[in-house]
């Protein structure tokens, strides 16, 4: 206590100069005291002041160790070695500059790399003493299944005495209608003890429990994101009612902020309780269960019993049961199992750090080099090796600092990236990722490490400087000097290499990119369609009454201005549901492949006006019309692809199919669409007239004309005037788009950025090698230029060198390119693997870096003025 | 021992301090009268003592410590903690006289 008393009051006199001659005049009278004592013995006032400093010990040592115990001497020191380390940072923005970038850019992928692993894995699971809770599996002969049925869950609940209690879950989706307008929601059905077994408690109102049996009208729980998203918090909302898909629910609770529900990267906006006469089928298993674990129980005794459990089951229900095991899985074992990929990208960024570092160590290198002088003089002055290192290792510090700033800045951006990175969806995606207090310590602790990293080694390698033979001009540790510098080529040879790879990857991804966004989909993307899906079927309307809806809706449309088109399908192609749907059907007169009856062929409805509003093209025949009621011959129109493969060269007009038991005349050929999927081969696909197929669900597709925006919600308001029980949604061609060519994009954004990242480095790093020799030769280019040489003859010295690393480096990264890029073949689409445009642009692009990297230290080689370097050296 | 000292004189500057030191000691102790102003210093730092300006018995101006109370807690507990100390060692040592 005393001892941090003691700290206080020498960290405050930090900084204050007038103490100083207060302590001086207590010395004056000390000497003072003492000298007229020695008078009063009969000394001369000279030998009695004398012999008082002499007792004394010197007045300015005294003075010093005063000084010394007054404030703290080291944190003083340390402060100069800041202001000073600061000075030359600024007297050189350039290297400072270089130097805290690349430093920024290996800090900052590194603090990403680690919020991510951190949201997705480390931090604790939402729950009370989350390791006594396991997951149930079930062993089968197919593999390993989360999933249970709710009569399952049921019977190992009431059965089984290891586990304290056991939850079960079931991922849904609901439409939430807020103020008339409709959104998709994630909730969970979940068992009455969810909240219970888990040990959360509620933020606002009160969880439903197993006790409190639901009353006429079932609650909801709803979460803090969506609380906030919808609700505007309002604190109110407890209580009230909600609609969700057409049925009121009232709200009970609101979740804690940070519990998300327990499936990572998706989380839930809702919790509805199981009701369970609705889950009595033991065959639909659709429910995930956890449990919590007795404390005095060991997992192999709990192992036991759910075995005996299982066999149970397998015994009472063998025809739905049987080959079940059931085990457990603790939170904490899944969670180990998800790290290795997570170890793998903490290894690749840190491996990223690396060269960051190895890069910076070479410009300290030579920036230290060129300070060979100012520390010999240092050295020869008194300065002590130990002093030198301290100064030498604070200014690396402070460039660590600056960089790990930096790198927290740009982690925060690329963290921000995150919903560009997700899949384009309507619910929202992915982890809760921000920048706590662990990520902080962590980015401190890299930027530490890699001070040690960058900075100690030409540190150790200065503060040994000879002061002798540097003062003298020569040229220091020449046989080290050597071997270090090939050390450092084969990096920089390594690092462009790397980089020639990274380069000619990005470009054949970009490559790919461009060519299917040039891929005919089958339908015209550059119309501003708008596609609003409604689901009448969810109120429960009958066919007709869905049907009478979606002609009205369709028809009101139609006369809206700035619509060009109105249609009608029931599944959108390249939407996620596209393909969803396929029929069986068999042909008379056709033999199928391997002797089958019947194939099955995906289908869409459309009405009359799909063809002209999608921009899908007719190869011969005719579109559909009001002729095809639902009382005449039904009618089918197949894509080209369907046409060759069951009647190759031959007329398909008129030929009949077989499709629920119906016979259907082929009206028309339509040119081949994608379907689910951009990089798919055309396959066989049919079109029925939404009239003869009717549903419960629809989208109509707008053709729109200019504002698209006015007219979405034109069209949003007529749909709910016209009836407001059916929920709607609105997608853009834009939006499927985006949707279609994510992965393409992703990759291309994914790779072209570690190439950008690669040439950056490889970039510093000849830099670092070139402006090092070109230091080292100062003396030598002197003489030189003495003796005659042009500038351009050392222009071309310097740029000889930078280029032939740079020309053998992107050698060995074209033959490492060659080797590697049919691995990414599958990625690739309308372009080789080893399209030999692309291999040229990244070396010619790799080798143009390298001429501008090592143009700069060429330049300063060029304008050395010969006198004056064979003077000062 | 600067502590002690200030107990039995009470307040003191420096000097009178050092000399009083050397003269209890018999002037056995010879010691840097310069080490004595850190350590001075180190035990206002934490409390012991304090210090004014005042004028000495030859009418200098000189700067005064005195005790805290604190710092009189500390003599009595180093001194106790002192006595264990010597008695222990006392006892170590009185056997070996014997033999």
């Amino acid at each position: 206590m005393r001892k941090l008393r003691a700290l206080c009051i020498r960290l405050c006199g930090l900084g204050m100069k007038r103490v100083d001659e207060d302590f001086t005049a207590e010395l004056e009278c000390h000497i003072d005291l003492h000298t007229d004592e020695g008078i009063r013995a009969g000394l001369t006032p000279e030998e009695a002041r004398r012999q008082a400093l002499i007792a004394l010990g010197g007045a300015e040592q005294t003075r010093q160790a005063y000084r010394e115990r007054r404030t703290l001497p080291r944190l003083e020191t340390l402060w100069q070695d800041i202001r000073f380390g600061l000075r030359i940072l600024a007297k050189n923005p350039g290297y400072t500059a270089v130097a805290v970038i690349t430093l920024a850019l290996g800090i900052g992928a590194n603090t990403a790399v680690f919020t991510v692993a951190q949201a997705a894995l480390l931090r604790s699971w939402p729950a009370r003493e989350p390791e006594r809770m396991a997951r149930l599996i079930a062993t089968t002969p197919q593999g390993e299944e989360v999933n249970f049925s709710y009569p399952d869950y049921l019977d190992l609940a009431a059965q089984s005495r290891s586990l304290e209690g056991i939850l079960a879950y079931s991922r849904r989706g609901m439409i939430l209608l807020v103020g008339g307008e409709s959104k998709t929601v994630l909730d969970d059905i979940v068992s009455l003890n969810y909240f219970s077994v888990l040990g959360i408690d509620a933020q606002l109102g009160r969880f439903f429990s197993a006790q409190s049996q639901p009353a006429s009208e079932p609650g909801v729980v709803i979460s803090d994101s969506l609380w906030h998203r919808v609700f505007n918090a309002d604190p109110s909302l407890v209580g009230k009612q909600i609609w969700l898909t057409n049925r009121a629910f009232t709200v009970l609770a609101i979740a804690p902020p940070g519990f998300r529900g327990l499936q990572r990267g998706v989380p839930t906006d809702l919790w509805l309780p199981t009701e369970s006469t609705q889950h009595t089928d033991r065959k639909i298993r659709e429910f995930e269960v956890l449990g919590r674990l007795r404390q005095d129980v060991t997992a192999a005794e709990t192992q036991a019993e759910l075995d005996a459990l299982g066999r149970r089951l397998a015994l009472t229900y063998p025809a739905i049961d049987k080959a079940r095991n059931i085990g457990l899985i603790s939170e904490r074992e899944r969670l180990r199992e998800a790290m290795a990929p997570t170890l793998i990208l903490m290894t690749a960024v840190g491996l990223v750090l690396l060269i960051c570092c190895a890069n910076v160590a070479g410009l300290v290198l030579a920036r230290s080099d060129a300070r060979r002088k100012e520390i010999a003089v240092r050295l020869a002055l008194g300065a002590q090796r130990m002093r030198l290192l301290c100064q030498l290792l604070t200014e690396s510090l402070l460039l660590a600092s600056l960089g790990a700033a930096l790198g927290l800045l740009l982690a925060v951006g690329l963290l921000r990236l995150q919903p560009a990175v997700m899949p384009p969806a309507q619910v929202e995606l992915g982890l809760d990722l921000h920048l706590d207090v662990s990520v902080l310590v962590f980015t401190a602790a890299v930027a530490f490490l890699s001070v040690l990293v960058f900075g100690l080694a030409p540190a150790i390698q200065a503060s040994r400087t000879s002061q002798v033979s540097t003062l003298k001009g020569e040229g220091t540790a020449a046989a080290k000097g050597v071997r270090r510098w090939t050390l450092r080529n084969a990096l920089v040879l390594g690092e462009i290499a790397l980089s020639v790879v990274l380069l000619t990857a990005s470009g054949l991804v970009v490559r790919s990119l461009f060519f299917s966004q040039s891929l005919p989909l089958g339908f015209d993307r550059h119309r501003q369609l708008i596609y609003f899906d409604m689901v009448p079927g969810i109120a429960a309307y009958s066919s007709e009454r869905s049907a009478t809806f979606f002609a009205q809706v369709e028809e009101k449309a139609a006369a809206m201005p700035g619509v060009s088109h109105a249609a009608l399908a029931r599944r959108v192609l390249l939407s996620d549901s596209g393909g969803g749907m396929q029929q069986r059907i068999s042909i008379p007169g056709v033999e199928l492949p391997q002797g089958q009856l019947s194939v099955p062929v995906k289908f869409d409805t459309v009405d009359g006006n799909y063809f002209r509003a999608v921009g899908t093209r007719l190869i011969e025949g005719r579109e559909f019309n009001s002729a095809d009621a639902p009382s005449v011959g039904r009618v089918v129109i197949v894509s080209r692809a369907m046409a060759e493969s069951f009647w190759p060269g031959q007329e398909v007009l008129g030929r009949q199919i077989l499709a629920d038991g119906a016979a259907c005349q082929i009206v028309g050929v339509a040119e081949d669409a994608k379907v689910d999927g951009i990089h798919e081969t055309p396959e066989p696909y049919m079109y029925f007239p939404f009239a003869q197929q009717p549903s419960g669900e629809g989208t109509l597709i707008i053709d729109a004309e200019g504002n698209s925006k006015a007219l979405t919600t034109r069209i949003l308001s007529e749909i709910q005037r016209t009836d407001r029980n059916v929920p709607v949604s609105v997608r853009t061609v834009h939006y499927l788009m985006q949707q279609a060519f994510w992965a393409d994009q992703l990759a291309a954004g994914f790779v072209g950025a570690l190439g950008a990242l690669g040439i950056f480095l490889g970039a510093i790093g000849l830099y670092g090698v070139v402006a090092f020799t070109v230091n080292r030769r100062r003396r030598e280019i002197g003489i030189r230029m003495a003796l005659g040489a042009e500038r351009r003859d050392v222009l071309r010295l310097v740029l000889g060198q930078g280029l032939t690393l740079a020309a053998i480096g992107a050698g060995i990264g074209l033959a490492a390119s060659f080797a590697t890029m049919r691995l990414l073949s599958t990625m690739l689409y309308g372009v080789r693997p080893t399209d030999p445009l692309t291999f040229a642009g990244s070396s010619a692009l790799v080798i143009l870096v390298a001429l501008a990297a090592s143009w700069i230290p060429a330049r300063r080689a060029a304008s050395i003025d010969p006198m004056q370097s064979l003077r000062t050296e | 021992m600067a502590l002690r000292t200030l107990e039995i004189m009470g307040p003191q500057h420096g000097y009178g301090l050092a000399r009083r030191i050397e003269q209890t000691s018999g002037d056995r102790l010879q010691l840097n009268y310069g080490t004595l102003y850190p350590a001075l210093l180190k035990l206002e730092q934490e409390g012991y003592i304090r210090s004014r300006w005042g004028v000495s018995e030859n009418n200098r101006r000189a700067k005064f410590y005195e005790l805290t109370k604190a710092g009189q807690r500390q003599v009595k507990k180093a001194a106790a903690e002192w006595e264990e100390t010597t008695t222990i060692l006392a006892r170590f040592l009185a056997p070996a006289e014997e033999a």
